[in-house]
């Protein structure tokens, strides 16, 4: 391979330019590929974020594992991981995203835009300023107590110390269905009108029309979906961080809110490394079925 | 006709779901303007920019700057070394560049969390636990993806125009920013813009590395402001976040259209 392709001269009489150019991408690259190492290796050790553990530290081998595995909190975390992600991203976002991408195509255009500044806005949103809104959003004073409970004569919930996991969950929707939406859109745009035209006349049902017509036509669009969403929410921090902090107690503790507080709250570096290299495991054999599904033939 | 009722129940239907999407924003507008503002859902008795004053002066106001050093700091620092490296790359024909770069892109796919532990401990290290260390670790997370759209980018710059370019004696320098960067200014655009939004939204970083209220960009100012306990000032926060929001939001509509021709650009290509 090499040289086979010639090299361009005002190219060939720079090639140390060319070189010094790529050098500071490359230090930089050079240490990203050390710190992943770093928090790797980190995980066989007992290293701590202060005190004396913090210089002199050891290897314990596999005891940070075998520790997710025996102590509570690791699996905790894990299964509201596996609920929060199921709910807000591949219930919530995919299936509202895919129907209003699926109803909109008929709307007026009018309401189709007002409806997409809509959701868009709340993609477009800081997660900060996301947890704000959904924190003063479902206050006892907030608009949901005033619009609804109150004038129904209950009183007024505290959502967030009492249904802290479904909060986060809808906030979670409310925030990320707009990708859903933009990428089912596009999707549902490459279907070609004949082949549903076929469909119809042949006496499908409209709900047969999407689950034996559609839905395997846009499969790969789904695979990706899935695939970019689950990765996103199940490493997702800020949202659920700013607005509940995992609590009350532990109610809506996901594992990144669970390593960030075992690191830098409780200090234990070595095993904070230990359940992101484990959260890295688990996100990777989700991928990989992903990929499988969107590669698979029919 | 009866199609007719149909799709106007779906209408109704679906503008009552835009507007209870839209609801906590008409909440954050209300309180925004509110001289009197707490919390509650309320016609102001009066209107006021006081808040909007407040939330940008004092640490407010260094909040905000913090957040515009920290977000074009990083988009620029990003594309300059991105280009720098990206072009030789796309020119020079080295063996396995493709896989070397997806290789970087997936490995970033995985949650960074994780590669936050050493660069916290090295940045301690090195007395980069502020503003300077947040650019400098936001653009090594950011390079992999960058690398790979510049790349593509410059891909798709016809070499036949350098080629005359040089005949006519052009230097490389002239080359690179006369034609290519010129060609592809678009793409670089979009690159830029993303890794911008990207970094003004960036909360956990800031979260570990920031020390004092000064140094805070605003992601964690509003937070530190909205989570503490007590009595919180709802109008000030109500402005605070939309000052805020504007950015990211506002340069995404503006951007818009280019922001497509961007992205058809790129491609899905090893």
């Amino acid at each position: 391979m090499a040289m086979k392709n010639q090299i361009n001269p005002w190219l060939a009489s720079n090639v140390w330019l060319l070189v010094l150019g790529m050098l500071p991408a490359f230090l930089l690259l050079a240490a990203l590929i050390y710190f992943t190492a770093w928090a790797f290796s980190f995980s066989f050790t007992d290293l701590e974020l202060v005190g004396r553990k913090s210089v002199n530290w050891s290897w314990v081998g596999f005891e940070n594992y075998v520790r997710l595995w025996t102590r509570k909190g690791f699996l905790d975390a894990l299964w509201t991981t596996v609920i929060f992600t199921f709910f807000s991203a591949i219930v919530g976002q995919s299936v509202l995203g895919f129907l209003l991408a699926g109803t909109l195509r008929t709307t007026k255009s009018n309401l189709r835009s007002f409806i997409e500044v809509a959701i868009m806005l709340g993609w477009l949103l800081p997660d900060i300023v996301a947890a704000f809104l959904w924190s003063a959003t479902t206050s006892q004073t907030g608009l949901i107590n005033n619009l609804i409970i109150t004038p129904l004569g209950f009183k007024p919930v505290n959502f967030i110390s009492e249904f802290a996991l479904p909060v986060v969950t809808i906030a979670n929707i409310w925030k990320g269905t707009a990708w859903s939406y933009l990428l089912f859109s596009a999707a549902l745009d490459s279907v070609s009108r004949e082949v549903v035209e076929a469909a119809k006349v042949d006496g499908a049902t409209p709900f047969q029309r999407i689950w034996l017509v559609i839905l395997p036509i846009i499969r790969p669009h789904i695979a990706t979906n899935m695939l970019f969403i689950t990765i996103w929410t199940f490493t997702y921090f800020p949202l659920i961080y700013a607005l509940t902090g995992g609590g009350p107690g532990r109610q809506s503790e996901t594992l990144a809110i669970f390593m960030y507080k075992q690191s830098f709250g409780t200090g234990k570096l070595g095993y904070g490394s230990a359940i992101s290299v484990a959260m890295l495991l688990i996100v990777g054999a989700l991928s990989l079925i992903y990929l499988r599904l969107l590669r698979e033939p029919k | 006709m009866e199609n007719e009722a149909h799709s106007r129940a779906m209408a109704l239907a679906l503008s009552f779901m835009a507007l209870i999407w839209i609801s906590p924003f008409a909440w954050l507008i209300l309180n925004a303007f509110d001289p009197a503002a707490t919390g509650r859902l309320a016609i102001p008795q009066g209107v006021t920019l006081g808040n909007f004053a407040q939330a940008m002066s004092g640490n407010a106001g260094r909040q905000f700057l913090n957040s515009v050093y920290i977000a074009a700091g990083t988009a620029t620092l990003t594309v300059i070394v991105g280009i720098a490296a990206a072009y030789p790359l796309s020119r020079l024909k080295i063996p396995g560049r493709n896989a070397f770069l997806w290789a970087l892109v997936v490995m970033r796919m995985l949650p960074s969390i994780g590669v936050l532990v050493p660069m916290y401990f090295v940045s301690q290290s090195m007395g980069l636990l502020n503003n300077y260390g947040v650019v400098l670790a936001l653009t090594i997370l950011n390079l992999p993806f960058t690398l790979l759209l510049l790349k593509n980018f410059f891909d798709t710059v016809p070499v036949e125009l350098e080629e005359a370019a040089y005949v006519e004696g052009a230097s490389l320098w002239h080359i690179v920013t006369r034609i290519v960067l010129p060609l592809s200014r678009a793409g670089i655009a979009v690159v830029w813009f993303f890794t911008f939004t990207g970094a003004w939204n960036e909360f956990l970083l800031p979260l570990i590395f920031s020390r004092t209220e000064q140094g805070f960009p605003m992601s964690v100012g509003l937070y530190a402001a909205f989570g503490q306990n007590g009595a919180i000032q709802y109008g000030f926060l109500a402005a605070y976040s939309i000052i805020y929001a504007a950015p990211a939001v506002g340069v995404y509509f503006l951007l818009r259209r280019n922001m497509n021709t961007g992205f058809a650009g790129v491609g899905v290509k090893g």
